[in-house]
């Protein structure tokens, strides 16, 4: 008995083992994400949009001749996994890995790329060190902190509000623009600073407390199911203090979480949305995905993983090879504006994606998101 | 001459110890993880398995061993392999504090406080205490260990590392086992009370028992800080604690051939049912669920503990013959 | 001072909401010494089970708001109920005669079991209930601004905790459920099916716990896979803090953690407010080693 159960792990091992063995001869596209844990919903989408894009790819023939094969690797939003995800993927020869999301997570896996001379591009990760070292492989089609901070700012300024009060949830994304905008506001004018904790879903202690302050705008870089609950919680307390998001705010579940009476006048700063995309081609794209998901993209984070995979693309179509070192310098010099998904796509000398790209919305009384 | 089984043993470790010139960096990494879960886990024998202690905040202590050694390497340029001792220390400083008002607390309600502390860690670590701990950012930048001059920088470097310092753990706890401390841990976790009335020391031993636990999983801080280069707090959460809890408990408490097996099933399954993508954590749970209840005293459980007594008998009666008492199996 | 009072309100009526679940963890502690950590899970459970039976059957919708709600928390309390009845078969009665440690892994492989699987059945997104079906009616209390959901939310919580405290002190069934919380060996003796006990309490605990998960469904409107973590924990903080196998203790343990929370968040920091609850826990039970209200077992000698 015991013998049979020994040769049956043995088989079982060796058989996941190998089952890693894939087709020779395809253009390999790894993506990391956070398949599994806390920040599933984000990593999922990254991957059903990695995979609805690269169907089409196929579909029409492949890139240079050859079809593109996606290996997606689980991070569980966790370092220690990321860097065994990165491992694996630098040594399933791929051409370029997408991801991830959380720019601690994207950090622990950035020096195993690096090193193995493999392209990363992150599409969820907006802390400001990880495009500050150098790293000639290292992209990413997110915005950073301070560029977001600055354009909030501006606009936190443009309002003339006199006290602000900003909430955080401590996260890196979070914090990070909280802190970048906070830097280039008048420190008089800030009444409120402080962290919530997400994933709890009570914040009525929270905005009595804010509401003792007294301000007269409430700025929440933080995620759109928070801000849904704060929207809701703050209407029931009978409070009207006008509310800015983030670029995490922008997801249509937003009013949905809300109601659309608590949503009616909230602001968001931020790249396009999903929903505001006038591109055919990403609105085409938009409907492939509803159609076999039945609901749109959760956020932003996980589109910017499609703008990834389309860059990547177009770079190894343009440059006819499969070598990170050709694909890298075709990032750096030859991709200029390149219409995808969320706008066009050009990178600086740092791997940064270039250009300003923000803009303010608001939610009118139907529930719906309006550009400024 | 060597018995068969030492010999087999021996091989098996030769066999082991040239795996990475044969298998990929990725699964090198893997068994690496596992390196360092093993000695974590061994850590947590001593509070857990040998003294009986309901342990959930382990994780408390890996992360002061690790903040430790990043924000000494990275603020004040101290080698990596220097921090290791400091990181030990303070890691067991960390637990005097922290265990001495609640090591008289019963099973459960240590269980509740010691998740607590892991959390307040954590929450620390994530407000940036002192300014010194990065936030949810973490530290990065921390340097590479060098050992006699040589850089460890691959999977396959930190491999001997690791399992160097692994054989280490194991060869110390195998002598903790069979010293007197390790008798007297036993001794309180079968019946804490009769213990004390055999004159035990009992918050004394399971106050030391917490310390030299904390130590050595300060000191594995270090090595994953240096293995990492970057620390974050999500690496230090009350899911690390319950993960080395489980390690222990399904390895069989206080046996170090279970620690071991336990650290490779648990952190290797999830890896080799990557395969299976977002089903991963969902299998793995129901293959936790199962090993307990198909193997429930753990999969190796300690032996008992023999006691030769005819031939302590003889002995006594033989006063000549210079014997310690029968010996632990 | 008005609103050290609406900070105080607040915590209450979250409080009642660990309260609730703390029942479930308390219950079973007393008479399996065991911490369900798959407890937390069985409250997600009972969320999710109940946005699906609400609109898939439009309960609301043909029974009204008020009827519908009683008719779909009902629902959800017999399905938890029954879920809980088989994790126990399942799970730990197998494990009964072995070390305590082995049965507290088998619940911790459980509670990963459930979460994964709500995320697979469901999606890993947020979900959201529909909004218009409790009253929207804010009432003025002490002239704060209460909304009267909440006084309903923290009604119920106390309405169900006595209903179990009289199941457990007044009844048949409940003297048995105490005795083999006492002493297993001992209520067999005296005829008592254990067996049957234990199952009976598996099905109550969890059941409050998912009727838990719908009230917090209906109220706040956003569940998600992952929310059975951190209401547990709290929920397990809260049953500890009263006393852990203590019913009425549970109940305490609960309103008292939900008001040092909300005082804590106010008064000293939002960010550090989870830290501090915990410490005061900690101080709370090097005071008072078997919590507040202290233990139902006796200790032995």
């Amino acid at each position: 008995m015991k013998k049979l159960i020994h040769a049956l792990l043995l088989g079982l091992v060796l058989s996941l083992m190998l089952s890693g063995i894939s087709w020779a001869d395809t253009i390999k596209i790894g993506v990391q994400a956070p398949l599994t844990g806390k920040y599933a919903s984000e990593g999922q989408d990254m991957k059903n949009i990695v995979d609805i894009l690269a169907e089409k790819v196929n579909a029409a023939g492949g890139v240079n001749g050859k079809k593109v094969e996606i290996i997606a690797e689980d991070d569980a939003f966790d370092p220690k996994t990321a860097a065994l995800a990165a491992q694996r993927l630098t040594t399933s020869g791929v051409v370029a890995v997408i991801g991830t999301y959380g720019s601690a997570i994207t950090e622990a896996a950035q020096g195993i790329y690096d090193e193995a001379e493999v392209i990363q591009i992150a599409t969820g990760s907006t802390m400001v060190r990880l495009t500050e070292k150098g790293m000639k492989y290292f992209f990413r089609t997110c915005p950073r902190d301070d560029a977001q901070g600055a354009a909030a700012a501006s606009i936190i300024k443009s309002f003339g509000s006199k006290r602000i009060a900003i909430l955080h949830d401590n996260s890196s994304y979070s914090k990070g623009l909280a802190e970048e905008t906070k830097a280039l506001l008048d420190p008089s004018t800030i009444v409120f600073y402080d962290a919530l904790t997400p994933g709890e879903q009570d914040y009525t202690t929270i905005l009595t407390k804010v509401k003792g302050s007294n301000p007269d705008l409430l700025y929440f870089p933080g995620y759109y199911n928070e801000a849904g609950l704060l929207l809701r919680q703050k209407m029931e307390m009978k409070w009207n203090v006008p509310m800015l998001g983030g670029d995490a705010t922008n997801n249509a579940d937003l009013v949905k979480i809300a109601g659309v009476e608590a949503a009616k006048g909230f602001m968001f700063v931020g790249p396009p949305g999903v929903n505001d995309l006038d591109d055919p081609a990403t609105k085409e794209f938009l409907a492939t995905y509803k159609a076999r998901f039945n609901v749109m993209p959760a956020s932003i984070w996980s589109v910017f993983a499609g703008d990834a995979f389309n860059v990547i693309i177009e770079a190894v179509k343009q440059t006819g090879s499969t070598e990170p070192e050709k694909i890298a310098e075709y990032f750096h010099k030859g991709l200029k504006d390149y219409p995808s998904l969320t706008g066009t796509i050009s990178f600086d000398a740092k791997g940064d994606r270039a250009g300003k790209f923000y803009r303010l919305s608001k939610v009118n009384e139907k529930g719906e998101f309006i550009l400024q | 001459m060597m018995d068969k089984r030492t010999l087999a043993l021996f091989a098996g470790c030769i066999l082991f110890g040239i795996l990475p010139m044969f298998i990929n960096p990725y699964w090198t990494d893997v068994l690496n993880n596992v390196g360092l879960y093993t000695i974590l886990a061994l850590s947590l024998n001593i509070i857990l398995g040998h003294a009986g202690l309901f342990h959930m905040g382990h994780a408390a202590f890996y992360a002061v061993g690790a903040y430790t050694t990043a924000i000494l390497n990275t603020q004040y340029g101290v080698p990596v392999m220097y921090t290791m001792p400091l990181a030990g220390l303070l890691a067991g400083i960390f637990a005097l504090i922290v265990a001495r008002p609640i090591i008289h607390l019963r099973g459960d309600y240590l269980l509740i406080v010691t998740i607590g502390i892991v959390e307040i860690v954590r929450i620390a670590l994530v407000n940036d205490i002192f300014g010194l701990t990065g936030g949810a950012n973490g530290i990065f930048g921390i340097a590479r260990p060098s050992m006699f001059g040589f850089k460890i920088k691959k999977p396959e470097h930190f491999f001997y590392l690791i399992w160097g310092f692994c054989l280490l753990t194991i060869f110390f706890m195998h002598r903790l086992e069979n010293s007197r401390f390790g008798r007297a841990l036993n001794y309180i976790k079968e019946d804490d009370v009769a213990a004390e009335g055999s004159g035990i020391d009992t918050a004394y031993y399971k106050l030391i028992a917490f310390v030299l636990g904390a130590f050595w999983a300060g000191m594995t801080g270090t090595i994953f800080a240096a293995k990492m280069t970057i620390i974050s707090p999500e690496s230090f959460s009350f899911w690390e604690s319950v993960v080395l809890f489980t390690i222990v408990i399904l390895g069989g408490m206080g046996s170090i051939r279970g620690v071991l097996v336990g650290a490779f099933l648990i952190i290797g399954l999830p890896e080799l049912f990557r395969e299976l993508a977002m089903w991963r954590m969902l299998v793995f749970g129901l293959a936790m669920i199962l090993m307990m209840i198909f193997r429930t005293q753990g999969l190796i459980p300690p032996p008992p503990r023999k006691y030769d007594v005819l031939a302590y008998l003889k002995d006594a009666i033989k006063p000549s013959a210079a014997s310690a008492e029968g010996g632990a199996r | 001072m008005e609103e050290f009072f609406q900070q105080l309100t607040n915590g209450l009526a979250v409080g009642g909401i660990y309260a609730l679940i703390a029942l479930g963890y308390t219950m079973v502690y007393g008479v399996l010494k065991l911490i369900n950590f798959a407890h937390g899970d069985l409250f997600t459970i009972g969320a999710f089970l109940g946005l699906t039976l609400l609109t898939s059957l439009g309960l609301t919708d043909h029974l009204g708001a008020f009827a519908g709600v009683v008719v779909l928390a009902a629902m959800v309390i017999v399905l938890v109920g029954l879920i809980g009845f088989l994790l126990e078969r399942t799970a730990y009665r197998p494990l009964r005669n072995s070390p305590r440690l082995s049965a507290v892994v088998s619940a911790l492989g459980a509670s990963i079991f459930f979460q994964n699987a709500v995320m697979l059945i469901w999606g890993a997104r947020p979900l959201v209930y529909p909004h218009n079906i409790l009253p929207k009616t804010i009432v003025s209390i002490f002239g704060m601004d209460v909304p009267l959901v909440r006084i309903i939310m923290l009604g119920t919580s106390l309405v169900l905790m006595y209903a179990l405290y009289y199941l457990t002190h007044k009844t048949k069934i409940g003297a048995a459920i105490r005795a083999a919380a006492i002493d297993q060996g001992a209520a067999k003796l005296m005829g008592i099916d254990v067996n049957r006990v234990i199952a009976l309490v598996f099905c109550i605990g969890p059941a409050l716990g998912g009727a838990a998960g719908v009230m917090v469904g209906l109220y706040y409107g956003q569940i998600s896979f992952t929310m059975g973590w951190l209401y547990g924990l709290k929920a397990f903080t809260a049953a500890i803090l009263g006393g852990i196998g203590n019913i009425p203790g549970a109940m305490v343990g609960g309103l008292l953690l939900g008001v040092i929370e909300s005082l804590g968040a106010a008064y000293i920091s939002i960010a550090w407010k989870d830290a501090i609850s915990f410490l005061v826990l900690i101080l709370i039970l090097i005071i008072r080693p078997t919590g507040l209200l202290g233990e139902r077992v006796a200790d032995k000698v």
